[in-house]
C-alpha cells in the first residue's frame, strides 16, 4: 500500500527536522485583542506531551479521540497529538447539546473524550449511554476528580517533551472524522484519511496563493470542516504565517484586526460578510484595508449583492467557493487571475471532474439545472461513512459522487449553485438535518407533531422555520416559544434553533407518513402546493 | 430575589449551566453556548422574566453582562 507523511509529521515534525522550529507560525489574539506568537516548537512540543498521555491511557492507532474544547492553541495541539498515535481526531463544535454531542459520540465509539469544565457536565450527563468512552481528559481541572476524569494540566505536567512515532503510514490510515447531518436520521461521520494531505496542499496553493510575506485568516471554527482543513492542515503542512481570532462574531475587532494586522488574504463566509453588511458605512470608512489583497468565501453561496458589497468596501476581490465535508477540500472555486462572475462558484480546480447530471446520471448541457457531480477518486476523498456503509453507498452512482446539490454550469463553465437537492437546511454555513430539531421538539410534552423547513433569509442564507401542532388543550405563548428553543439548543445545538413557529391544524404527510415540506414551503412562500394527491 | 440574582437564574436555565456566574464583565466569548442564535434565546427569557421588552438595537449591541444588567435595571425604574 501507498506510504504517506503522516499529517502530523507533515504539518509539525518535518519543520523542526528542517531547523525551522522557531518560525513564527500562528499570530493568537484573544477576544480582548490581546496576542501571542507561536512557533513550530510550541506545537510539536505541546502535541508530544499529549500524544504521550494519549499513549499512556491506552490510546492504540485507529481509536477515536474526540475534541469537544473551543478552538484554541490546545485544541491544535490535541489534533496533532491524535494523529501522531494513528488515533482519528473528531472536533465537535462546543455548541453541541446533549443529543447532538450523544448521536456523535456514540457513532465514532470514542475511546476518549478531552474537554472543558464547563463541557464536562453534558458529557456526564450521556456517558452511561457511552460504553466505549474510557477517559474524559479535562484541560482547565487541577486534579482527577476519579479514575474516569483525568486532569490534562496535571497529566501534562509529568509529561515527556519527546515522542517517537512512524512518520510515515499508510495512505489509507484514517485521520479525521467530520460530522455531517442528512435529510433524515443522525448525523454522518465523514471519514477522511492521511493520504489527503497531497490534495489539501495542492488545493490550498492553487487557490488561495500565498507568497511568504502574506498573513492568513481563516475565520471557521476548527469544528467546521473549513476551519479543520484550512485553519489548520492546510496552514501548517504550508507554513503559511497565520492568525486566528478566538472570540465570536464582532465587526470591531474583526475590521481593527483586518487593518493593525495587516492581513493580506482573508478566508470568511457569507453570513459574516451579510452581518458586517448591516455595519454603519462609517465603521469601514474609518479603516485602512490596503493590505488586504483579496478575500474568499465559502458555507454557502455568495449572492452577487454580498460580492458587490465586499469589493466596494475592501477595495479587492472576493472569491467564493464550494466543497464539502465530504469532499476534504476545495472542489470549484474562483480565484486569481480567473474572472469572477458575481453569484458563481467558479470553475473546477485542476484535477477535478465536476458536471450536471439529471436523476439518472445523464449529462446534462450548461443551462440546465440537476444534480451536482464529481468523477470519484480525488484525494481528499472521504472514504466513509463512519459505521455507516449504506448512507455511504447512496453518495455514489458507480463512480460518480452525487453532492447533494443543484446547480448549473453556463457556457463558460462556469458552475452556479441553485440550492440543497435534499432537505437538508444550510444555516449560516451550518448543516442541519430537519430530523434532528423535530425529534428534540417532540420531546415537548405540548407538541404532538412537528416539521421543519429551510425558508430563504437575508443574513443566513437559510433559517430554520418550525410548523407544529399543538396537544389538545395546549396554547401557543412567549414562554411555550421559549421553551422550545432553549430544548432545541442545549438538546441539538444552536444553530438547530428555529427562528420561526407556525402553529397548524395537521402535519402533511404522504400515506407511508413521510413528511411533504414542499408542501410546507409552498404554502409558506404562497406558492400552489402543486400534487397534493398522496396526501394522508 | 434581587436582579442580579434573577438574571443568573435565566443565563443558567436558557444556556443549561448551573456554573454560570454572572460579573459585569462576562461576555458571550466566555460562555461555551452563548453565540448569537442563543442570544435571542437570552433576550427573549430576560424579556419574559421581567417583563420588559428590548429594542433591536439593544440586543445587538450589549456587549457584556453589567450593560445587560445595567439596561434591565433602568427599564424596571417607574417612569
Amino acid at each position: 500500500m501507498k506510504k504517506v507523511e503522516n499529517i502530523a509529521y507533515a504539518g509539525l515534525t518535518r519543520f523542526i527536522e528542517n531547523g525551522e522550529g522557531e518560525k513564527e507560525l500562528l499570530l493568537w489574539v484573544e477576544n480582548d485583542l490581546s496576542k501571542t506568537s507561536f512557533s513550530y516548537s510550541y506545537f510539536e512540543t505541546m502535541s508530544n506531551r499529549i500524544a504521550g498521555i494519549l499513549q499512556e491511557i491506552g490510546v492504540n492507532p485507529g481509536d477515536t479521540v474526540s475534541l469537544f474544547i473551543p478552538r484554541s492553541p490546545m485544541l491544535i495541539s490535541c489534533f496533532f497529538a491524535v494523529l501522531k498515535n494513528a488515533a482519528i481526531s473528531s472536533i465537535l463544535f462546543s455548541t453541541l447539546g446533549e443529543a447532538g454531542l450523544l448521536d456523535r459520540l456514540s457513532n465514532s465509539n470514542a475511546r476518549v473524550i478531552i474537554t472543558k469544565k464547563s463541557l464536562l457536565r453534558k458529557i456526564i450527563s450521556i456517558k452511561h449511554q457511552l460504553p466505549t468512552l474510557e477517559r474524559i481528559l479535562v484541560v482547565d481541572i487541577d486534579e482527577d476528580q476519579n479514575d474516569h476524569v483525568l486532569s490534562l494540566k496535571r497529566l501534562l505536567s509529568k509529561s515527556s517533551s519527546a515522542f517517537d512515532y512512524p512518520h510515515s503510514l499508510d495512505a489509507e490510515t484514517p485521520a479525521f472524522l467530520q460530522y455531517t447531518s442528512g435529510s433524515t436520521g443522525k448525523p454522518k461521520g465523514a471519514l477522511h484519511v492521511h493520504g489527503a494531505i497531497a490534495d489539501i496542499e495542492k488545493s490550498f496553493k492553487e487557490i488561495m496563493q500565498l507568497q511568504a510575506d502574506d498573513l492568513y485568516w481563516c475565520t471557521a471554527d476548527p469544528a467546521w470542516i473549513t476551519g479543520l482543513v484550512y485553519g489548520i492542515i492546510a496552514p501548517f503542512t504550508t507554513a503559511a504565517r497565520q492568525l486566528q481570532y478566538n472570540g465570536t462574531y464582532n465587526a470591531d475587532n474583526w475590521l481593527k484586526l483586518l487593518e493593525q494586522e495587516k492581513v493580506t488574504v482573508w478566508y470568511t463566509a457569507p453570513t459574516a460578510l451579510r452581518m458586517l453588511m448591516q455595519e454603519e458605512e462609517s465603521k469601514f470608512s474609518q479603516r485602512d484595508f490596503q493590505h488586504l489583497k483579496r478575500m474568499y468565501s465559502v458555507g454557502e453561496p455568495l449572492n452577487p449583492e454580498i460580492y458587490h458589497w465586499g469589493k466596494r468596501i475592501f477595495g479587492v476581490e472576493v472569491y467564493d467557493n464550494w466543497w464539502q465535508s465530504e469532499t476534504g477540500s476545495m472542489m470549484i472555486a474562483n480565484r486569481p487571475p480567473m474572472k469572477v462572475k458575481p453569484g458563481s462558484m467558479g470553475k473546477p480546480r485542476e484535477g477535478i471532474e465536476s458536471f450536471i447530471c439529471d436523476e439518472n446520471m445523464r449529462l446534462l448541457p450548461p443551462g440546465k439545472q440537476g444534480l451536482l457531480c464529481l468523477h470519484k477518486g480525488w484525494g481528499s476523498m472521504f472514504r466513509g461513512y463512519f459505521h455507516n456503509d449504506t448512507a455511504y453507498a447512496e453518495k455514489f452512482h458507480g463512480d460518480i459522487y452525487v453532492a447533494g446539490d443543484l446547480a448549473f454550469t453556463d457556457s463558460d463553465g462556469y458552475f452556479w449553485y441553485v440550492s440543497r437537492a435534499d432537505d437538508v437546511i444550510n444555516t449560516a454555513g451550518h448543516l442541519v438535518g430537519p430530523f434532528e430539531v423535530e425529534s428534540a421538539l417532540l420531546e415537548i410534552p405540548e407538541i404532538a407533531d412537528v416539521a421543519v423547513i429551510g425558508a430563504d433569509d437575508p443574513i443566513m442564507h437559510k433559517r430554520i422555520v418550525a410548523f407544529v401542532k399543538l396537544r389538545s388543550g395546549a396554547a401557543w405563548s412567549k414562554e411555550l416559544e421559549l421553551k422550545c428553543r432553549v430544548h432545541v439548543s442545549n438538546k441539538v445545538s444552536t444553530s438547530a434553533i428555529p427562528a420561526e413557529f407556525h402553529m397548524i391544524e395537521q402535519v402533511p404527510k404522504n400515506q407511508s407518513g413521510k413528511i411533504l415540506r414542499r408542501v410546507l414551503k409552498a404554502v409558506y412562500e404562497g406558492k400552489d402546493p402543486g400534487d397534493t394527491s398522496t396526501m394522508e | 430575589m434581587d436582579i442580579q440574582e434573577r438574571l443568573t437564574k435565566v443565563f443558567r436555565t436558557v444556556f443549561d449551566n448551573e456554573s454560570i456566574t454572572l460579573t459585569p464583565d462576562l461576555t458571550a466569548d466566555d460562555v461555551d453556548e452563548w453565540d448569537s442564535l442563543s442570544h435571542i434565546n437570552l433576550m427573549l427569557a430576560i424579556e419574559l422574566e421581567f417583563g420588559i421588552e428590548f429594542s433591536q438595537s439593544e440586543i445587538q449591541n450589549f456587549s457584556n453582562v453589567g450593560e445587560l444588567l445595567e439596561c434591565v435595571k433602568t427599564k424596571l425604574e417607574p417612569s
